[in-house]
């Protein structure tokens, strides 16, 4: 624990994907491997718990949309509240297993209180609170762990793990239901094996005092300073900026409800977006990572919101054939890959070492809030005025937010913030 | 990570695959089966409406979600047909065709059956998720089934969305999702993205039928053309509509207040006045109507029945049993 003099001085243990440069530390590769594990761990039961719930309690489905959606919030405060705590006592580690451990406790008490459905919104309730508190310090881990220039090839190779685990979550659930039907205990009991290898590999692998960490017996930042972070100039270009562009992103959810009502597909169809999103989403994290380290971050973002104007676009056609749908769904997995961890790497270029989690948990708070904001208003405009006029309007909001937003992101990257 | 972490993350691994293999090796080995034998028992003293014969499913009391077999009330008596193994979770029967919808084999996956007078299946058909209503046309032309779609979160985040189908039941073919119709809401068109539909029910011109249409915090009652592919908006605070055999009333669900509570009601489709009727607890079902003046229901796992004026009490018609359909 108290190497980490010797431990810079040493070249960090590296793991390039095929020989590609920038190298990814070590630390990040496990912080993946984390993430994977629990990803299978989460997906599994979130996969099942509406069939389980439904069918074997006898629930209305509405009970699940309501336990969630209350809770959404709660996670969003827990976030900007455990990068905080991270911070200043340095514990970012510690705040990680804390979050990750309470998910995996989650999973334990399910085997054994499955049958109540109030126990279980508890649970999900609990769950959605330990997603809150490891995001933050888990990021500014991946982001102390890796060099300034490696950050955004450092973000893609989490993100490409983690969306790996979220696919392989729901496979995973249905194959056990497959070799045995309508037994939810053995999906709870295998969840929790994977939760719990998730957090062995996060205590005994994960370097808790990265490279580029602030030395332990540095000064603490007082939550002032942290809080401080939103009045700085630089970190409040990014912060609007990353919010603004968040705001008039429309979900990839709406927009396959929007495609649907344009190609009349077959509804079977439907989660099967999702699953090709995320497989692009997942192929293309690490190569767009690289490409915004070597070309620069803001113009990747930027080129990614292009992406998604192209999508707009596409919503506006009066038809759609299949090869065209198919390039929607590429593009927006590209657009994610190069929107979600490119957003944070930003982010992890500009904060001072010391207020990594504060910075991260703060801007990945606002940018949530700022994409349940652009579901809304889409949603009221859809319904006001119609879809194809509310995507014309959102088109425009991203165009005018694009030039807006990019000499702001610029400016951001220029200089780090002060210390 | 040092060589002890390392002995302790392998041998971490190691438990972990084990309990988890080994768990669910036992579980696929284990008893478990998607259908039961549950039988519906007659209650006793409830008194059959004369001349009314009833298809019901069977309900498992310990384990009501499990797929049950499809018995015929007659004489008071619930009678399995000989040679059918048809089991739902939710039926309904009308001229000679029926749907059955049930958990696949596979207890994960959904999947509907038209079926024939003798309980033989004729079709399947997938679903995409959660059975809740099924009903055929009254000659037996057109079916319609709802189903929970789970996860589609659109607005609400991990909200729930309804698909409802109209099934061709001659060809046991799919003709279009309801969410495919036009809507027109005081002779203009309406359409919101949270648009859900479902309770389908139909006239005896098969071609007009009612349904819910759900959407923001209302829950409208429309008239539907299958043939036009539209919808009207007829009023609010109408759910699981099921229209009565002359056709000028439909019994429905209406929802107290926020809560997921439902009393049941009748309306007037003349003066789309509603009344009460004497079931005081909260009923989630499409109400069947037994004859002109009475209609069933079912609650926890038993079937109950109510005068449709408004006036007597409910009567406990049937134990352990559910989807009620008059024949």
């Amino acid at each position: 624990m108290y190497q980490v003099a010797s431990k810079a001085l040493l070249k960090p243990r590296t793991w390039a994907p095929s020989g590609v440069r920038p190298k990814v530390a070590h630390n990040v590769v496990m912080l993946g491997f984390v993430s994977l594990l629990t990803d299978i761990s989460a997906e599994m039961v979130a996969t099942v718990l509406p069939l389980y719930l439904v069918f074997s309690l006898g629930a209305n489905p509405l009970v699940l949309g309501a336990i969630d959606g209350t809770y959404r919030g709660a996670a969003a405060i827990v976030q900007v509240l455990s990068g905080l705590v991270s911070d200043r006592w340095h514990r970012h580690k510690e705040v990680a297993e804390t979050g990750y451990g309470l998910s995996a406790l989650c999973k334990v008490a399910l085997v054994a209180v499955g049958s109540s459905i109030g126990a279980i919104g508890a649970l999900v309730a609990v769950d959605r609170v330990g997603k809150g508190i490891r995001t933050a310090p888990r990021d500014a881990l991946i982001s102390l762990s890796s060099s300034k220039a490696g950050l955004a090839t450092a973000f893609g190779v989490h993100r490409a793990m983690d969306s790996a685990g979220a696919m392989l979550g729901p496979l995973i659930a249905f194959g056990i239901l497959l070799a045995a039907p309508a037994r939810f205990d053995a999906i709870w009991v295998v969840s929790t094996m994977f939760a719990l290898l998730g957090l062995a590999v996060l205590v005994l692998a994960v370097q808790g005092r990265p490279a580029r960490a602030p030395r332990p017996d540095s000064a603490r930042p007082s939550l002032r300073s942290a809080l401080g972070l939103v009045g700085d100039r630089r970190f409040r270009l990014l912060l609007v900026a990353a919010c603004a562009l968040a705001l008039v992103s429309v979900s990839d959810a709406l927009i396959y409800v929007g495609l649907q009502r344009r190609i009349d597909f077959e509804p079977a169809v439907f989660p099967l977006l999702f699953v090709v999103t995320a497989l692009v989403y997942m192929a293309l994290a690490i190569p767009v990572g690289q490409l915004a380290d070597r070309f620069g971050r803001v113009r990747v973002l930027i080129a990614g919101h292009a992406l998604l104007l192209l999508v707009y676009g596409a919503l506006l056609l009066p038809s759609l054939g299949f090869a065209p749908l198919c390039a929607c769904l590429v593009a927006m997995g590209a657009y994610f890959a190069a929107t979600d961890g490119v957003t944070t790497a930003l982010a992890g270029a500009v904060l001072p070492e010391r207020l990594q989690a504060s910075g991260i948990g703060i801007l990945t708070t606002a940018v949530s809030l700022g994409q349940l904001a652009s579901s809304v208003v889409f949603g009221a405009l859809w319904y006001s005025i119609g879809l194809e006029q509310a995507v014309v309007v959102f088109a425009a909001a991203l165009i005018v937010a694009l030039l807006a937003t990019a000499p702001l992101l610029i400016r951001s990257q220029r200089e780090p913030l002060g210390g | 990570m040092g060589s002890r972490q390392r002995r302790v993350l392998a041998a971490i691994v190691a438990v972990c695959i084990v309990i988890g293999a080994g768990y669910v090796i036992a579980a696929a080995f284990g008893p478990s089966d998607v259908n039961t034998d549950a039988q519906p028992r007659a209650a006793g003293g409830a008194s059959v409406p004369a001349g009314a014969e009833l298809i019901v499913r069977g309900v498992d009391p310990g384990d009501p979600r499990l797929n049950g077999q499809i018995f015929v009330l007659e004489r008071g008596h619930a009678e399995k047909i000989p040679g059918s193994d048809l089991a739902c979770e939710r039926v309904y029967f009308s001229a000679g065709r029926g749907l059955c919808m049930a958990v696949a084999p596979s207890g994960v996956e959904y999947e509907a059956t038209v079926f024939d007078s003798s309980l033989q299946p004729v079709k399947r058909l997938g679903l995409t998720g959660l059975p809740s209503r099924a009903r055929v046309s009254p000659d037996g032309r057109y079916g319609a089934m709802t189903v929970f779609v789970a996860g589609h979160a659109y607005l609400s985040g991990g909200g729930f969305s309804t698909t409802t189908t109209l099934v061709d039941m001659r060809a046991g073919k799919e003709i279009a999702q309801l969410e495919q119709f036009e809507v027109l809401r005081d002779g203009q068109p309406f359409d919101a993205v949270d648009f859900n539909f479902w309770g389908v029910t139909f006239a005896k011109d098969p071609n007009t039928f009612y349904a819910t249409l759900h959407t923001g915090d209302r829950y409208y009652l429309v008239e539907g053309n299958v043939r036009e592919r539209t919808m009207r908006v007829l009023r609010d605070g109408v759910e699981c509509p099921s229209l009565s055999p002359d056709g000028t009333r439909i019994a429905f669900k209406s929802r107290i207040g926020d809560e997921n509570r439902w009393h049941l009601e009748v309306l007037d489709l003349d003066t789309l006045s509603a009344h009460r009727l004497a079931e005081d607890r909260s009923i989630d079902d499409q109400a069947e109507w037994l004859d002109d003046d009475t209609l069933a229901y079912s609650y926890g796992h038993d079937v109950y029945s109510v005068p449709a004026d408004g006036s007597g009490n409910p009567q406990l018609l049937l134990r352990d049993a559910s989807s009620p359909v008059a024949l």
